[in-house]
């Protein structure tokens, strides 16, 4: 069962080399550090990296981060994994973490009861099991947004941060899917992965992040499952 | 012409009723009739304001004159009759006042080419890629030239988000020449066909410095090479400079593109632009010196 889980967003520039001279973002490299940190804190039999891509598939557990695809010149680490799952594996790297690991994908169209589903068996693979989910809110925050401004981003936002603030997981399995592709909220499968390995219990979180400093909405938690 | 293996032979380049050689850098000064492009918003929104800055880039030394009617960013849709109603008579007003200045009209859209090329355009620019097919069909129907670009296949007047390329270049090169090729088969005529690696569009700022610092492979397909470099963010995230302050960035890129032979040059400040491609150009060995008599008295 799921012991506990993290949540970070999973923008290229997590990674410092993409930023040039300028960190850029170094609070939010902090906050998804501590996270990790906290993750890790209690010793769990297994970590299940979650991220967003094409399809849902498991992907060999030393995966790493394509840098080259961002950064031309710069070195990949082989074999290749989908952005959020690299970061996330280069999060268990910056944190030490040796220990038994795996990445899964979820499919960006995958409907709410597939990704809850895809989530309550990850969270049955071990007795103690960690959630590290990559995913992100709006990138339409703002006229200089990658995807401009469309204002029905804050309300959406907003509801994925109430939800996560106050436990109620299960909120998630509602957001509408359409309106999350329209928003380019990549992250809303892998939420509901979250929502699905909860199983309807309410975790204790701790909100890190939440802000959106280039128009794409970044939420760093920390979540503890209850009994 | 197609990209294969080895460099092929650059030839000349006609625009309008003009023929250019390999050796001579063309300088294309940019006026926007828009009220909210990123550099200098709003500055020739106003016709007469326009006109001064086609009489003043000229006057600086520009060989094409680029007219656009919609900016690159996405923001207030502009549809296809304003964008004619921005472009198409002020066209027209150019061509009268310049019978011979070669003009260019910054668009995807077929229509606005042709409502373009019946001003008396001679060059269709489109940044996005062949976004709308038939644009090529228009080029080909008036004996006009066409730009083919690389954007990533984004749509128009959208920014970037996270994209990836296992090798960016081969992504540019494979798609303009490819858009080249389609030119051709569509009756564009070969000696009017140009290609843009297209900087910012569809990139971040490390695929647009790898663009730059490669440039020699797109030269080397042998189709004509147009950098739009002026002011760009890959200058300014570069640099950590607002638009008004990347003047020295957009030269440095200049410069090495020059040097890497490009040929033609899409900019906001002619001046400085006309300077630095006509330096290079004798450095490489393709122009002589204005004056030279040091040392030869």
């Amino acid at each position: 069962m799921i012991t506990s889980a993290a949540l970070c967003p999973a923008p290229p520039l997590l990674a410092r080399e993409l930023t040039g001279s300028d960190p850029v973002a170094p609070e939010l490299r902090q906050a998804c550090l501590d996270a990790t940190a906290a993750l890790l804190a209690d010793g769990p039999d297994v970590v299940t990296v979650v991220g967003v891509a094409a399809i849902s598939r498991a992907w060999p557990a030393h995966g790493g981060l394509d840098l080259a695809a961002y950064g031309p010149g710069l070195v990949s680490a082989e074999p290749l994994v989908p952005l959020p799952l690299g970061l996330g594996a280069r999060l268990l790297d910056q944190a030490g973490y040796s220990g038994r690991r795996e990445l899964q994908s979820v499919g960006e169209h995958e409907p709410a009861a597939a990704c809850a589903a895809l989530g309550a068996r990850l969270a049955g693979t071990a007795l103690r099991v960690a959630l590290l989910v990559m995913a992100d809110g709006s990138a339409r925050r703002g006229l200089k947004a990658p995807g401009y401004l469309d204002e029905r981003s804050f309300s959406f936002d907003a509801t994925v941060e109430e939800a996560v603030r106050a436990g109620d997981l299960a909120a998630l399995l509602a957001l509408d899917p359409v309106l999350a592709a329209e928003l380019m909220a990549t992250g809303r499968a892998g939420w509901q992965v979250l929502a699905g390995a909860m199983n309807g219990r309410r975790p204790a979180t701790e909100i890190r992040y939440c802000d959106d400093p280039f128009g794409v909405a970044y939420l760093v938690a920390s979540l503890r499952a209850g009994g | 012409m197609t990209s294969g293996a080895g460099p092929r032979a650059q030839g000349p380049l006609r625009l309008g009723r003009a023929t250019f050689p390999e050796s001579q850098p063309l300088i294309m000064g940019i006026v926007n009739r828009t009220p909210d492009s990123f550099f200098r918003p709003g500055l020739t929104w106003d016709e007469s304001a326009a006109m001064a800055r086609v009489d003043q880039v000229i006057a600086e030394g520009a060989d094409i004159v680029d007219v656009g009617g919609i900016p690159a960013a996405p923001g207030f849709e502009v549809d296809v009759a304003e964008e004619i109603r921005r472009t198409a008579a002020f066209i027209a007003a150019i061509r009268a006042r310049y019978p011979d200045v070669v003009i260019s009209v910054d668009t995807w859209r077929h229509e606005t080419g042709r409502a373009a090329c019946e001003a008396g355009a001679d060059l269709l620019n489109d940044s996005w890629g062949g976004h709308d097919e038939r644009l090529a069909d228009v080029a080909a129907e008036f004996g006009a030239g066409l730009v083919c670009s690389h954007a990533g296949r984004q749509q128009p007047r959208t920014r970037p988000f996270r994209v990836a390329y296992a090798d960016v270049m081969a992504d540019v090169l494979d798609q303009t020449t490819r858009l080249a090729d389609r030119a051709v088969a569509a009756g564009v005529p070969p000696d009017r066909i140009v290609v843009d690696a297209a900087h910012d569009f569809g990139k971040n700022t490390w695929h647009s410095l790898e663009v730059t610092r490669r440039l020699a492979e797109m030269t080397d397909t042998g189709w004509p090479v147009l950098v739009s470099l002026s002011n760009k963010d890959f200058v300014g995230e570069t640099l950590n400079l607002p638009p008004e302050q990347r003047l020295p960035g957009t030269l440095a890129a200049t410069s090495i593109c020059a040097w890497l032979g490009a040929r033609i040059f899409r900019v906001h400040q002619v001046t400085e632009s006309r300077q630095v491609v006509d330096m290079v150009a004798a450095i490489r060995g393709d122009r002589p010196p204005a004056r030279a008599v040091r040392g030869l008295a």
